[in-house]
């Protein structure tokens, strides 16, 4: 129990040290603006060529959206948070504060990747909530609502190879723009390269490394709802391997910033 | 003074720790008892900050341990800092909190009532002179404000010991002059206080036990009274003269009483070979050398001469 208080206090802490970042604040205004423009384009197509834009799945607007935006900016975001998170507090020097206090490392660490963590789950949670809104305003009734908590879950799922990736590089390099700019490349890269991880599933059903960072949420709700022109072909194995591609890449990654904080000096600075 | 017992708090036994192939510590040991007012010295690089960070489990030892209150920070940190207070050289405190949040969330840390907090918050900030400053960002503040607000952190939790990096450093000579008065008091109230400074007139006041450390050696450890007998086997004359020659210098140095003579303008450092007051047949050599004496002086020994001694013999 006490162990759990002194995680909650770095939680609270966490938050704030991230919200006071304008970067984070900023990029949270971007994705809501990125996430209506997206929706304004949608309706002007839909307004000007009718029905073929989005087919008869104009009732699924909402998760057409959501994923718009989850596939490039909450990931974004998830990597910015946790690219500052460890790194940020050496760089600063301020990582003796609590350090140097009855804590320890593994709490300290807990606490620091759960409060980013959360804060990112506020900020899916913004989005969803936001293009819902957004879809109902500009689309009229929506169908399929009742899995948007759903969909919210498979998003802060799916966000977490990033988030964690980059969190093992802030703890690992101890610098925040090497730590936000290798695991922003490792997003840009696998953005790219995609659509080649997405054929080679196709004739091989074979997961390949980090295919499933994104892909995640559409793959769950395409086993939920039917809406072809948004979704991929419902594929139960593709969202298993997905799962469990999310999983591993977090947890390893996790274990060595892990490793590299119980192991190694708390430094004042970047080396 | 007041409090000293007889059972250490601290204990630092063989620590030796690398940095790559550089060695900041060599083996140092010295335990402070509870109740004294323990002052670190020596020179820039000497392995203080190091010994300090090692002590807070920061640090990752090559060789050795830390004991405090019977626990080691690096493998048991919840117990052996539970009742520590640290207050850091030139302190980086968070920028986005103000000094009540950030007092407050160390007393969470620490597992205080939200009652005690408050309290304590209010009294901290009223201590260190930060109460008018209560509710702007750490961000505003000048050096001075932030080493202040550090002290005020290390004592959130009522601390038994107190460990402080240079804690006056940045402070101007008012508040310097409160912060020892407050140390002193504290040092009253049975706390054990650590201090590492630069600043021997202020060990020489507060402190009731020295360590002195240069290139990662302990050159000293002990009582204060003990190190400043043990380094007056040699007394020292200053004399002031007109003008400074040659022959007075060779003359000097050619009494028996007289182990050497160091020149800086027209200042004589004579340094004795016995305890023995011989400044008469110091003047009269002097005067037999045709010199014109302005003053001379019997130097008593204070703990900057001391250090300076002691650093020159661990070299």
């Amino acid at each position: 129990m006490v162990a759990l208080r002194r995680i909650s206090t770095i939680i609270g802490y966490e938050w704030r040290r991230a919200l006071a970042q304008k970067k984070v604040l900023a990029l949270i205004v971007v994705t809501i603006a990125f996430q209506t423009l997206v929706m304004v384009v949608a309706y002007e197509l839909y307004q000007s060529v009718g029905t073929a834009f989005l087919g008869s799945d104009q009732g699924f607007a909402w998760v057409f959206g959501v994923l718009q935006g989850q596939s490039f900016f909450v990931q974004l975001i998830a990597i910015v948070i946790a690219g500052g998170s460890m790194s940020e507090e050496y760089e600063h020097g301020t990582a003796d504060l609590l350090l140097s206090k009855p804590i320890t490392r593994v709490e300290y660490l807990l606490g620091k990747f759960l409060g980013g963590f959360f804060l990112l789950a506020i900020v899916g949670a913004l989005i969803t909530f936001a293009d819902v809104i957004l879809s109902l305003g500009f689309f009229g009734a929506q169908s399929g609502l009742q899995f948007a908590p759903l969909l919210f879950l498979a998003i802060v799922y799916a966000s977490l190879i990033f988030f964690c990736l980059s969190f093992m590089f802030s703890e690992v390099f101890r610098g925040t723009t090497l730590a936000i700019l290798l695991a922003f490349t490792i997003l840009i890269a696998s953005s790219i390269i995609s659509p080649i991880l997405d054929f080679l599933y196709g004739i091989s059903s074979r997961a390949l490394p980090t295919w499933a960072a994104t892909s995640f949420p559409s793959f769950l709700m395409s086993e939920l709802i039917t809406a072809r022109n948004i979704l991929p072909a419902s594929d139960p194995g593709a969202l298993a391997q997905a799962a469990l591609i999310i999983a591993v890449y977090a947890i390893v990654s996790i274990l060595i910033a892990a490793y590299r904080l119980l192991t190694s000096d708390v430094t004042k600075k970047r080396a | 003074m007041a409090g000293l017992a007889s059972h250490s708090v601290l204990s630092v036994s063989n620590l030796t720790k690398y940095y790559g192939n550089f060695k900041a510590l060599d083996s140092v040991s010295f335990t402070v008892d509870e109740g004294c007012v323990y002052g670190y010295l020596g020179p820039n690089g000497a392995g203080k900050t190091t010994t300090i960070r090692i002590m807070l489990g920061l640090l990752k030892p090559n060789q050795g341990e830390v004991q405090i209150a019977g626990a080691n920070p690096s493998k048991d940190p919840v117990q052996a800092l539970r009742s520590v207070g640290y207050a850091a050289e030139l302190p980086v405190l968070q920028a986005f909190f103000t000094a009540e949040q950030l007092l407050d969330l160390m007393g969470r840390v620490f597992g205080l009532s939200s009652q005690t907090r408050r309290d304590k918050v209010d009294s901290l900030l009223d201590l260190v002179g930060l109460k008018e400053w209560a509710k702007k960002k750490i961000g505003r503040y000048s050096k001075g404000m932030v080493q202040r607000l550090s002290v005020a952190v290390a004592l959130i939790n009522d601390p038994v010991v107190l460990i402080m990096d240079e804690p006056t450093i940045g402070m101007d000579p008012e508040a310097t002059a409160h912060f020892r008065t407050l140390f002193t008091n504290l040092s009253k109230e049975g706390k054990t206080i650590f201090i590492s400074s630069h600043l021997l007139d202020e060990v020489e006041r507060i402190c009731t036990h020295v360590g002195m450390i240069n290139k990662g050696k302990i050159v000293f450890n002990g009582p204060i009274n003990q190190v400043l007998e043990g380094f007056t086997q040699r007394w020292v004359v200053e004399a002031e003269l007109e003008k400074v020659t040659e022959n007075i210098v060779t003359s000097l140095k050619a009494l028996d009483s007289v182990n050497d003579v160091r020149v800086e303008e027209n200042k004589l450092t004579i340094e004795l070979r016995e305890k023995k007051d011989v400044r008469g047949e110091i003047s009269s050599e002097i005067f037999k050398q045709q010199g014109v004496l302005l003053s001379l002086n019997l130097h008593k020994i204070t703990l900057e001469d001391a250090y300076l001694q002691a650093l020159k013999g661990g070299q």
